[in-house]
């Protein structure tokens, strides 16, 4: 028998918090994307329609402006912004290239449903020089990819339309069960964006992507149901230490 | 929307399978599921222009043989003599007006008509508006149809802006608001335009004589407008994605046709009315631009072979846009037609090389506050800003999702206490939670702060040391002063007295503009790190949980560690947590006092005392075998 006074006292566990799941996604992505020389800007969650729209090339007609998609505030002077892209622009404005920025935070759409909820989470990432082509952001793409589901991951692009990137695209995944999952849009600057943005389209050209974190976190975590992530529920929280 | 696969291949000469054409849609970019035989299309908001089964041929000629044989009426055909007048040219540029009559009207119909209600399970109207429709699906043009012998008098189009009532042809009557493009007959509004046409004027099962307004209008015009008026409307999504201006001979002629095809025409008159030629747009060949968009090296052929196979014209140096390809504008716009030619995933990938830049640590104090305060047990939670209180300051939406959600929050910490309250309801008796986000307000200009908030009550901690410590202010004070020994911070009572509770734990809250923190804070160690991996989930129960404790004698002290052991991994599908809550070594007496705590929720059922029992039980008898270890009063 051991003597009383060897007898340790049983381990002390403190109880050690977490932190946010799509706030820890967002910042492994964004982690991810400064190890590739990406600079992180940030920018305001109330934006104004110019910088929000019309700087990023979509027309006052586009479905996007309605008022049943943005979120007008004060009277219409200003918006909940819908992406995280008028960061992007404010930095253009403001460095001259090459640049390669990140932001990443909160954006509003006028959705509420299952699926979809009115605040999300983005990470978006631009890189204007020159000579950069669709044939550079496909490999900047699989790095991401591969990054964040594993080498074995197989991928697809896909052609879409996003009025601020020209030729644009969307990457699906092959889940486990067999189904395609979208994961990312990403294309080409538009190059009307970029004279927005007092750029020489000419002589610059530039590559943009945007991930929705919520989308990734799911899938990473397993999670089936995006309102989890907002319950603020204990039992939630503490299983991802 | 909605094509079938027997329309599509029966004009393709390769006769491919479904799969085939499926994998050449995705390829071009044209998302789909299928449903048996039928394309569920998803279409980008660019190619209006594929909104049918010409469209969608168009774009698959890059891959296949395609041959249309949609015959058209070719005769010559008489004036329509109608008095009407275009007040918005702007908006409607053109339109056209053709007048039928026919001997009888058909009840059965023939070849694509028929396949196309027959194929995709569609109910049909009456004969025009169902030649209307299919006509429609097969070129992208809509057209409306008005029972002619209701259009007496003057007929406008123009842009109205006043309050008026208008019932659809579905009965649905609505009141038109703000400005609205329409068509008015005798200064009534007969036809929301390129949305959904009036009941007074719509044609019925016993139509002979028709008048057809095949027409263009700016898709600005039209956009918002179904959404606005809660009107299903295909004509409205073709009209504001854009339909071809120069198609509208074409399709009415094309209407001739279908329409002899079922009865004789009595007698047939067209107008068309114009007011400007459509642009041809241009753009110089560059093949160069083009392979150094995509990063690839194609030959100037081949690139043309391309845009020739989707319509596209070479003239002269300069490549001429098609009528119904409104999107394409740049040479980005050409470098995508190709890329989608080739296949995206066909594109050889090359390598990216951003120059990297040593930049200082982005938000190093906020994200060093986040690690201490997960040090302290302190869980990060993320809240929605739409509030329904007001207070002077906030900001409010002009277009809230509901009446509760119509203002932007000025403050975390009222978010704080509701996700406290919420936890408390699901028996959490320590809870400690914090959030940084920005917070707006309104005065003189829009201000933004970003804020950190904290909330805390209840039990410091779940183990032996802190379980019977409660948080108050002086915890929390003690706990900032260690890292910030020389900055004041203003902690604050949350009462109770609103917050419809029973409990009566201490609610100390927190909220601090992150730029008011010095840079000392960086100094601090943090232990907790961000994790490595992403942890599968698991599903959490609603359902109550209850708790049971057992406190243990030991007299062999050796003993200690088999009894934590076999506690604290202790397996049931039924306990949540356990954790040692008491732990007291008296010498003097030669014993240990060590109490566990067992919290009991099912994810299937509300437990009831005899399920636990039977778990407790089993926890008690197990432990008592170890020899050296009683429970006081067993």
């Amino acid at each position: 028998m051991p003597a009383h006074k060897d007898i340790l006292p049983p381990e002390l566990i403190k109880d050690r918090g977490s932190l946010h799941p799509i706030n820890h996604m967002k910042d492994s992505i964004m982690n991810l994307l400064i190890s590739f020389g990406f600079e992180i800007v940030d920018g305001p969650e109330i934006e104004t329609e110019e910088f929000n729209f019309d700087m990023l090339n979509i027309k006052k007609s586009h479905p996007a402006r309605q008022m049943h998609d943005t979120f007008y505030v004060e009277n219409k002077s200003n918006l909940l912004r819908t992406h995280t892209s008028p960061v992007q622009i404010r930095g253009m404005l403001e460095k001259k290239p090459p640049l390669a920025f990140i932001s990443g935070g909160k954006v509003y759409r006028k959705d509420d449903d299952a699926t979809h909820l009115p605040m999300f989470h983005q990470v978006e990432g631009i890189y204007v020089d020159e000579n950069v082509n669709f044939a550079q952001l496909k490999d900047l793409i699989y790095k991401i990819i591969y990054s964040l589901f594993g080498e074995e991951v197989e991928l697809r692009f896909r052609p879409s339309y996003f009025p601020f990137t020209e030729p644009s695209a969307e990457v699906d995944i092959l889940s486990k069960e067999g189904k395609w999952l979208e994961i990312l849009g990403c294309g080409l600057v538009n190059p009307v964006v970029l004279e927005n943005c007092n750029i020489d389209s000419n002589k610059y050209s530039g590559l943009a992507f945007g991930l929705g974190i919520e989308r990734i976190a799911m899938l990473k975590h397993g999670v089936t149901d995006i309102r989890e992530f907002y319950k603020s529920n204990l039992d939630f929280l503490s299983q991802f230490k | 929307m909605k094509i079938a696969y027997s329309h599509l291949v029966q004009h393709i000469e390769e006769n491919p399978s479904i799969e085939q054409i499926s994998d050449r849609l995705f390829q071009l970019g044209h998302e789909h599921e299928i449903d048996g035989n039928i394309f569920d299309m998803e279409f980008t908001p660019n190619r209006g222009d594929c909104l049918s089964i010409n469209g969608l041929l168009r774009d698959l000629a890059v891959f296949y043989t395609v041959d249309l044989h949609q015959e058209v009426f070719t005769e010559k055909l008489n004036e329509l003599l109608i008095d009407f007048e275009n007040l918005s040219e702007s908006i409607c540029p053109q339109v056209s007006f053709l007048k039928l009559e026919i001997d009888h009207v058909p009840e059965i119909y023939k070849d694509s008509l028929n396949n196309y209600f027959l194929d995709l399970g569609l109910n049909k109207n009456n004969f025009f508006t169902d030649v209307s429709n299919y006509l429609s699906y097969e070129t992208g043009q809509p057209t409306h149809c008005y029972d002619a012998n209701t259009i007496k008098g003057k007929l406008l189009f123009h842009e109205i802006e006043k309050n008026e009532g208008f019932e659809t042809l579905l009965d649905k009557k609505i009141a038109l608001t703000g400005k609205n493009a329409v068509f008015s007959l005798n200064s009534e509004v007969i036809n929301l335009a390129g949305v959904v046409g009036g009941k007074s004027t719509s044609c019925s099962v016993n139509t002979k004589t028709v008048i057809i307004e095949c027409a263009f209008f700016q898709p600005e015009a039209i956009i918002g407008k179904s959404v606005k008026y809660d009107i299903q409307s295909e004509a409205s999504h073709k009209f504001e994605r854009g339909v071809d201006p120069d198609s509208h001979d074409r399709v009415l002629r094309r209407f001739i046709k279908l329409v002899s095809e079922h009865a004789n025409i009595k007698d047939m008159s067209i107008i068309s009315y114009k007011s400007k030629d459509n642009p041809i747009h241009q753009i110089t060949v560059n093949v160069k631009k083009i392979n150094q968009i995509i990063g690839i090296n194609i030959s100037e052929k081949e690139y043309l072979d391309y845009l020739s196979k989707l319509g596209f014209v070479v003239e002269e140096g300069f490549i001429k846009v098609p009528s119904f390809r409104s999107d394409i504008k740049t040479q980005n716009d050409l470098a995508e037609e190709v890329a989608r030619v080739i296949g995206y995933d066909n594109i050889a990938v090359s390598e990216i090389n951003i120059p990297k830049n040593e930049k200082a640590s982005h938000k190093a104090i906020e994200n060093k506050l986040r690690f201490f305060l997960l040090d302290h047990g302190f869980y990060e939670v993320i809240n929605s800003p739409f509030i329904n209180l007001s207070s002077e300051e906030a900001i409010r939406v002009d277009n809230p999702l509901d009446s509760n959600r119509e203002y932007l929050r000025t403050n975390i910490t009222n978010s704080l206490i509701d996700n406290l309250l919420f936890n408390e309801r699901r028996q959490k008796d320590s809870i400690k939670l914090f959030e940084i986000s920005d917070v707006y307000s309104s005065s003189n200009g829009i201000n933004k702060k970003r804020n950190l908030s904290i909330i805390a009550s209840g039990r410091v901690g779940l183990n032996y040391e802190d379980f019977s410590k409660k948080i108050n202010k002086k915890y929390l004070t003690t706990l900032f002063q260690e890292i910030l020994p020389n900055e004041v911070f203003d902690f604050k009572i949350v009462s109770r007295d609103f917050l419809n509770t029973k409990i009566k734990n201490e609610i100390v809250t927190l909220e601090v503009d992150i730029d008011k923190f010095s840079s000392d804070i960086l100094s601090y160690n943090e232990v907790s790190k961000s994790p490595e991996g992403f942890v599968q989930f698991n599903p959490i129960s609603d359902l109550p949980s209850s708790s049971k404790d057992i406190s243990y004698s030991i007299k062999d002290f050796s003993k200690t560690k088999e009894l934590q052991d076999l506690l604290l991994n202790y397996q049931s599908e039924i306990i949540k947590n356990v954790y040692i809550f008491d732990y007291f070594k008296n010498e003097k007496q030669e014993e240990i006092k060590i109490g566990f705590r067992f919290v009991f929720q099912s994810k299937k059922t509300t437990l009831n005392s005899a399920e636990i029992e039977l778990v407790y039980n089993d926890i008690v008898s197990q432990s008592l075998r170890i020899e050296g270890i009683s429970i006081p009063g067993i």
